[in-house]
């Protein structure tokens, strides 16, 4: 089977398995949001109160041990890290903000879309734009160091982590927070989420499908290998609805679940999430993945999702279906002040040095 | 069987210096996602004939281009779903 292909039917997995989520009780459009997911896990575990949106996520449990299972049978489980990880946890932080702004990850805006929520195609337009700016850097050799092997135990810690969030999800303890009403408390039975959550977790690992990585090879080296997998979540998740979902299905601006029509703040949050994704190498749903495959900087990017959505309800940065917060505007500049400024300077810190290099060559 | 060989870098930015001064010298070059047999990862790699290996890592010595590792990639015929 060649490999566009076998990238379409991968994302084909992905787009129907994301109706059928949504058929069994996902909130509207989100069959995976992977922004949300950790963010209803942030509640869950009561790092912010927001009674609406607190549920431990049975479909990140599964991604990560979907992946880790398949990647260990398949030589691919290599604990690693050390590139850079305290600056990857702020770009994990802002990325969540950018896409808490929008309502959505990558994923979802491709799911809103799929299901005719055309501020989707904002957002969208947005996350174009945010990779367009994160390739700039890349092209000026922008890097975030070499990670390098790490001691085994390090990379079982993700795995753990899903496992115990399995246990607080199944005995359900007093101190976790279950939604009883709002977009926290609609999901498909923990079964189902749990088995399609693994389903996707082996497609995405052996896929390597990434919505960042399909756009910027696009664009950066007129390689079109990953898209094809974008396409194939699009176009089954877009007929799959129309099958399964008729009745949900909704073309235009208005009354979309989960979602607002400022076209500014969609496109400026897509623009954080954009850039916050090439500059890390990799969507949410694609850091989960490398996490669960043993790359700890992988792992620390999604603790900083997950505090990063916990200050977006704390601090009422993120948006609801009234639209965009004033707090959650400023978080968004700021953010882009930040992750601009960050990748600038090492952008100029590593021309520096290879300046300095040749000088040292040219002088000997 | 097909047959390829392929370039890998730690940085994009050197995938894209190794394509232009290849391109420059006429090197049939093609910059792609890093094979799926050689990692897991999704980075850049630059696919080039095998049979100018030795010249390519010569140039690229000469010309301070850094690379990371060099692959031969056989694609076998019956290929398993993963």
């Amino acid at each position: 089977m060649d490999g566009k292909r076998k990238m379409f039917i991968s994302g084909g997995i992905i787009g129907l398995i994301a109706t059928i989520l949504m058929k069994f009780g996902n909130p509207g459009n989100m069959g995976f949001c992977i922004a949300c997911f950790y963010r209803d896990i942030a509640g869950a575990l009561g790092l912010h109160r927001a009674p609406v949106v607190q549920y431990i996520r049975p479909e990140i449990i599964g991604f990560i041990f979907g992946a880790f299972i398949i990647a260990i049978a398949k030589g691919d489980f290599k604990p690693r890290g050390g590139s850079s990880p305290f600056i990857r946890f702020f770009l994990g932080f802002f990325l969540v903000i950018g896409a808490l702004m929008f309502l959505g990850c990558p994923l979802r805006m491709i799911l809103r879309l799929a299901n005719g929520d055309l501020n989707a195609l904002t957002g969208l337009i947005g996350y174009l734009v945010g990779i367009f700016v994160g390739i700039q850097f890349l092209k000026k050799g922008y890097t975030l160091g070499r990670s390098t092997e790490q001691a085994k135990i390090s990379g079982y810690i993700t795995p753990a982590i899903a496992l115990v969030l399995l246990i607080f999800l199944l005995v359900k303890p007093a101190f976790i927070f279950f939604s009883t009403e709002g977009p926290g408390s609609m999901a498909a039975p923990i079964a189902l989420s749990l088995i399609a959550g693994i389903i996707v977790g082996i497609v995405l690992q052996r896929s390597r499908i990434c919505t960042a990585g399909g756009f910027r090879d696009a664009m950066l080296i007129r390689d079109y290998h990953f898209l094809w997998g974008i396409l194939g979540i699009f176009l089954v998740n877009l007929i799959a609805n129309l099958v399964l979902n008729f009745q949900s299905f909704n073309l235009g601006f208005v009354g979309q679940p989960i979602a607002h029509n400022s076209h500014l703040w969609n496109f400026l949050g897509m623009v954080l999430a954009g850039i916050c994704s090439v500059l890390l190498g990799g969507c949410p749903v694609r850091q989960t993945i490398l996490a669960s495959e043993g790359d700890t900087d992988a792992g620390i990017t999604i603790l900083g999702v997950i505090v990063g959505a916990a200050f977006a309800h704390n601090f009422g940065l993120a948006s609801s279906g009234e639209g965009p917060t004033t707090n959650g505007k400023i978080a968004v500049i700021i953010g882009l002040i930040v992750v601009l400024t960050t990748a600038y300077s090492i952008v100029k810190q590593a021309n520096q040095i290879r300046y300095e290099k040749k000088e040292g060559v040219n002088n000997a | 069987m097909e047959e390829y060989c392929v370039v890998t870098f730690h940085i994009t930015q050197h995938a894209l210096m190794f394509e232009k001064v290849m391109k420059e010298l006429e090197y049939p070059v093609k910059l792609m996602p890093v094979p799926r047999q050689i990692s897991s990862s999704c980075g850049t790699a630059a696919k080039i004939p095998c049979e100018k290996k030795e010249e390519i890592l010569k140039l690229c010595n000469e010309r301070q281009l850094p690379t990371e590792g060099f692959y031969k990639i056989e694609h076998k015929k019956k290929r398993s779903w993963f």
